[in-house]
């Protein structure tokens, strides 16, 4: 319950304080803040690694063919102490992520919220549970 | 005698039982006062960072820059991250970043074992110098000398990289960069760390920043941090840099004692 009430605090407050920012190096140096977007699909295939987590799933576009996209969330330790797991979310779950566009123009977000198809917050994105502001 | 005005009444004994209760008055007040030194230096334990990706927010203005300086910051490329591409994160960001560190403290040495890229920091209290062909084989996170000055530890970080960062947004430093940092809990479960970045390449004069390190919860423990694992990041990025309108005005020159 604790863990529970810890990931939606954390969620709340990701939702709060804007863009989050990585760790591993400046945020805008590969994310565009001023295109953000949402992506509905199903998961693919996760990747709980460092430095980053990734996921991936299939999008329906609007022709009706899938687009793969490849989902970038925090560290491993991060989400681990804000409540998330491994199994969190498996292979197969819908899910709904808001997040910004690679400058790059590939099919990379990094993810700021992401909403299982029950309801259930999914990974944040890079912002440290530890985080005391500025 | 007038030398032994102040003990009238009493022969050798009674002085002796008289210098032995001062003797112990003393050490009761002193035992507690040592206990809590004792309290005060003890730094070991599981720390939580404040997260810090921009120094010159809590400086509250760009750092002293001098011209070189300056044009490194304004034409900094944030792409060039050298952790983006797993170099090791340096001192300053080791306890600016947004991952917690272990701490462990005996007489003669501090080890610091930070989650963020596995790495570590080693402190020698044993009195040593730093050695003499430190600028020849420098290290990322340093060579650090401390020693106590009262309850609050004081380290001197010589021999860093310059390839590493001070913090995320990109100010950089040279070879000459020397940090000063002064540790000193203020409660059971906080240390305050002030920190002195002192590099004439880079910044006309010392400047310092605070910080305060929170204990851990009982039970933390320091997770795996590989950043070679997956790092797909570094295939995504692009030049940025986000300072190039920034205008650098010197600080007035001071006047030198006894110059004119």
């Amino acid at each position: 319950m604790k863990r529970g009430i810890a990931a939606l605090l954390m969620t709340i407050a990701v939702l709060f304080s804007g863009i989050s920012i990585a760790a591993h190096h400046s945020f805008a140096a590969q994310y565009d803040s001023n295109k953000p977007i949402t992506l509905k699909g199903g998961i693919i295939r996760i990747e709980w690694a460092n430095p980053h987590i990734y996921f991936y799933v299939d999008v329906v576009d609007s022709g009706g063919g899938t687009e793969h996209w490849a989902i970038e969330g925090g560290a491993p330790s991060t989400l681990y102490r804000a409540g998330w797991r491994k199994d969190s979310a498996k292979v197969g779950d819908v899910v709904t992520v808001s997040g910004f566009l690679a400058r790059d123009g590939s099919k990379l977000v990094n993810m700021q919220r992401a909403l299982l198809a029950d309801g259930r917050n999914l990974f944040v994105g890079n912002q440290s549970y530890y985080q005391k502001g500025q | 005698m007038p030398g032994h005005r102040g003990f009238s009444g009493g022969g050798p004994a009674s002085l002796l039982a008289r210098v032995a209760v001062g003797i112990g008055a003393v050490l009761l007040l002193a035992a507690p006062t040592a206990a809590q030194s004792s309290a005060q230096r003890e730094l070991s334990g599981f720390w939580i960072n404040q997260y810090t990706p921009d120094l010159s927010v809590v400086l509250g203005k760009q750092p002293p820059f001098t011209e070189f300086g300056a044009e490194r910051w304004r034409t900094v490329d944030t792409a060039k991250d050298p952790t983006a591409v797993c170099l090791p994160v340096g001192p300053s960001r080791g306890f600016t970043a947004p991952f917690p560190f272990l701490l462990v403290q005996d007489d003669k040495t501090i080890s610091i074992m930070f989650e963020y890229q596995a790495i570590w920091r080693a402190i020698y209290l044993d009195g040593r110098a730093h050695p003499d062909d430190l600028a020849d084989y420098p290290y990322f996170m340093g060579h650090s000398i401390g020693r106590w000055e009262g309850d609050t530890l004081v380290v001197d970080t010589q021999g860093i990289d310059e390839r590493s960062w001070l913090d995320t947004a990109g100010h950089e430093h040279s070879d000459k960069l020397k940090l000063t940092e002064r540790f000193k809990k203020t409660g059971p479960d906080t240390i305050q760390w002030t920190v002195t970045y002192d590099d004439p390449v880079y910044f006309t004069r010392p400047w310092s920043i605070e910080r305060t390190f929170t204990r851990g919860k009982p039970g933390d423990r320091v997770l795996p941090y590989t950043c070679n694992e997956n790092n797909k990041d570094v295939e995504h990025l692009l030049p940025h840099q986000p300072n190039l309108n920034y205008k650098h005005v010197p600080e007035p020159a001071t006047k030198k004692p006894g110059g004119i």
